[in-house]
């Protein structure tokens, strides 16, 4: 292996080492329920889009996830993402009072293309939620951001979820994934 | 003694009361889905999602599964999902496009008009023993659209389409399809709650709990929409919260109260309306499309200012955004969600968009809406178990006995504020659907009376 070979190599370990660290404080946040440093992470131009997942044959198998301008469990920018935290600050948020307990582990994290100001990264999900006496959730499927640079640090400009369940087992989606 | 054999003391119109062991008792599930589903006719899909030859919608009709499909000629034909030779699903997709449906048992195959085409050994192991005509698809009893609106019924006997729905159904449906040239937006939202299905379907007709259940909600600048003046609505008792605070109903975007006048609408066979009018409505983004003449000729010019939710009998519910929900009863407790959201086709790419936010924001699993509503129903469910919380009688008795009804061309209207007329109508006509074994005994039991 060259020295330029293994300066390369390097980069991309530090870069999976920044990427992975930065989902680590993501998680943390979310479940420490410290909702107003979350929202700090997306850029003021960010999307938050979770699509509709369909049962399809391999036929239809294109058409299995809907689309940017169709009908989605989440289609928010960044005022509505603040919109949910400010809901959640009100006191009298009754889907999360008492508040739902949660657990938001990331693996798999590819990095997908990176042209220096942006990367987009692929990452799995496992979000297990706990609420009330015995109510459970599980939702696992993978994200797809795109992370920017800036002012030295990485924001979310763009994320997309994509969940594994169809009809989705759950009476809300009063979390962020 | 089973309730089946004491129906009569489930509802009480006269007290307002209903019994909470309706929402739990297994028997009264069964029942409801063999008196209920059996007979009445369900929404299955939209015209538009059926688009080309062999285009499908899974629906579901109480228990069982039901394609949907585009015909080569054009029309469109339904049934049940299931092989004549075992029963297997011939179809696993919830929607598509198919040339065929194959049975991945023995490989039993049918036409996308539901004819068995092809066995496996017809000649050779069947010896051609049997006409392939007698195990076609099998065909639900009825079907038929209103205004692009397909339904199905497993009842031979039941009355048509136009007239099941009656004044206050088909008013109902208007108020999303007199919007504009509507189709439904791609992706339909589907979501389980640990509720009883009638929970939420009563739910939709209940203008009372807005601005509690949505208390957060409705704080300034969280649901998006435009802002209304500022209406003083009603007393507030002594409504304290866990920690002692006051309550503080949201002022400025009240939706319940003395100055909110609302309109219910109480139809034959358990179909209701009820909320404010358009005068009151703060639920209605872009109320527009009411002034409009296609409006004013399609809903009747003294109707467009009922703005409320329609509850079409026995499952749907039409959301001011113009969606419609299923409630799609799968246990006592298991309740399925199905929001179709529709379009005007003509828009232009903004307000188009500005419709499909409004859709994706509002109801579903994470909509700043509905995502409070789900637990208040699976609470409330949870409570009809116990066996000293089960006899306690679930009230529905606001404006007991106020309710004056007025027919005018057949809508039977009460113009008043606040209540809970429409809910206990719904209620009922449940009653009646399960102690009616006659259509014409069902008909005339179902008629709207003079006071509520």
């Amino acid at each position: 292996m060259s020295a330029v070979e293994q300066n390369s190599q390097l980069a991309n370990v530090i870069r999976q080492h920044e990427i992975e660290q930065f989902y680590f404080h993501e998680s943390g946040l979310l479940d420490d329920r410290r909702f107003d440093e979350w929202i700090d992470l997306f850029t003021d131009d960010a999307e938050y889009f979770m699509p509709i997942r369909r049962t399809m044959s391999g036929n239809d198998i294109g058409r299995e996830f809907t689309k940017p301008g169709e009908i989605a469990f989440f289609d928010d920018d960044k005022k509505l993402l603040a919109s949910r935290i400010k809901k959640l600050g009100t006191g009298r948020s009754w889907s999360e009072d008492p508040p739902s307990r949660t657990r938001h582990l990331i693996t798999n994290v590819t990095v997908l293309s990176d042209d220096e100001t942006e990367m987009e990264v692929r990452s799995n999900f496992h979000v297990y939620r706990t609420r009330l006496h015995r109510e459970l959730d599980n939702w696992v499927g993978h994200r797809v951001d795109r992370l920017r640079r800036q002012a030295g640090s990485l924001m979310i400009a763009h994320r997309v979820i994509y969940i594994d369940q169809t009809i989705l087992d759950s009476a809300n989606l009063s979390v962020f994934f | 003694m089973s309730i089946l054999d004491d129906l009569e003391s489930t509802v009480s119109l006269s007290e307002g009361t209903v019994a909470r062991a309706i929402y739990s008792d297994q028997e009264v599930f069964d029942a409801e889905i063999e008196r209920i589903y059996g007979r009445s006719w369900l929404f299955l899909c939209h015209d538009s999602q059926l688009k080309e030859p062999g285009d499908f919608f899974e629906a579901v009709m109480g228990k069982d599964n039901v394609l949907v499909v585009r015909q080569k000629d054009g029309s469109v034909a339904a049934f049940l999902n299931s092989c004549t030779h075992r029963g297997n699903a011939v179809c696993r997709a919830e929607e598509g496009n198919a040339r065929s449906f194959l049975c991945t048992y023995h490989g039993w195959s049918f036409g996308i008009d539901g004819r068995l085409k092809g066995v496996p050994g017809y000649k050779d192991l069947y010896h051609s023993d049997f006409e392939k005509s007698c195990y076609d698809l099998v065909r639900i009893a009825q079907l038929d659209n209103y205004r692009g609106f397909w339904f199905g019924t497993h009842d031979a006997a039941a009355p048509a389409l136009h007239d099941f729905l009656g004044e206050a159904g088909r008013l109902g449906i208007d108020q999303i399809a007199s919007r504009g040239d509507m189709e439904v937006i791609p992706g339909i939202q589907k979501f389980v709650i640990k509720c009883n299905w009638k929970f939420a379907q009563d739910n939709g007709l209940d203008w009372y709990h807005p601005q509690v259940t949505h208390a957060s909600a409705m704080r300034e600048g969280i649901l998006p929409g435009p802002k209304r003046p500022s209406i003083e609505h009603m007393d507030q008792d002594e409504l304290t919260m866990q920690d002692g605070q006051a309550l503080e109903m949201a002022r400025d975007a009240g939706m319940s109260g003395t100055k909110f006048p609302n309109v219910a609408v109480l139809g034959e066979y358990g179909h209701s309306i009820g909320g404010p009018t358009t005068e009151a409505h703060v639920g209605e983004y872009d109320p527009s499309w009411r002034n409009s003449d296609r409006a004013t000729a399609e809903l009747g010019e003294d109707r467009t200012d009922i703005a409320g939710h329609p509850a079409i009998f026995p499952n749907i519910f039409i959301a001011a955004t113009g969606q419609l929900s299923l409630r799609i009863p799968r246990s006592p407790d298991e309740t399925e969600f199905w929001w179709f959201s529709f379009v005007d086709k003509n828009l232009d790419e903004r307000r188009r968009r500005s419709t499909v936010r409004a859709a994706n924001r509002v109801f579903g699993p994470a909509g700043i809406l509905e995502q409070d509503d789900g637990e208040n129903w699976a609470q409330s469910t949870m409570q009809t178990y116990g066996t000293a919380s089960r006899n306690v009688p679930v009230l529905i008795n606001m404006g007991l006995g106020r309710g004056e009804v007025r027919n005018e061309g057949g809508l039977h209207r009460i113009d008043t504020v606040t209540n809970e007329h429409p809910q206990l109508w719904m209620y009922h006509c449940w009653q009646k659907w399960m102690m009616c074994d006659s259509w014409d005994e069902l008909r005339s039991s179902t008629e709207p009376p003079e006071t509520i």
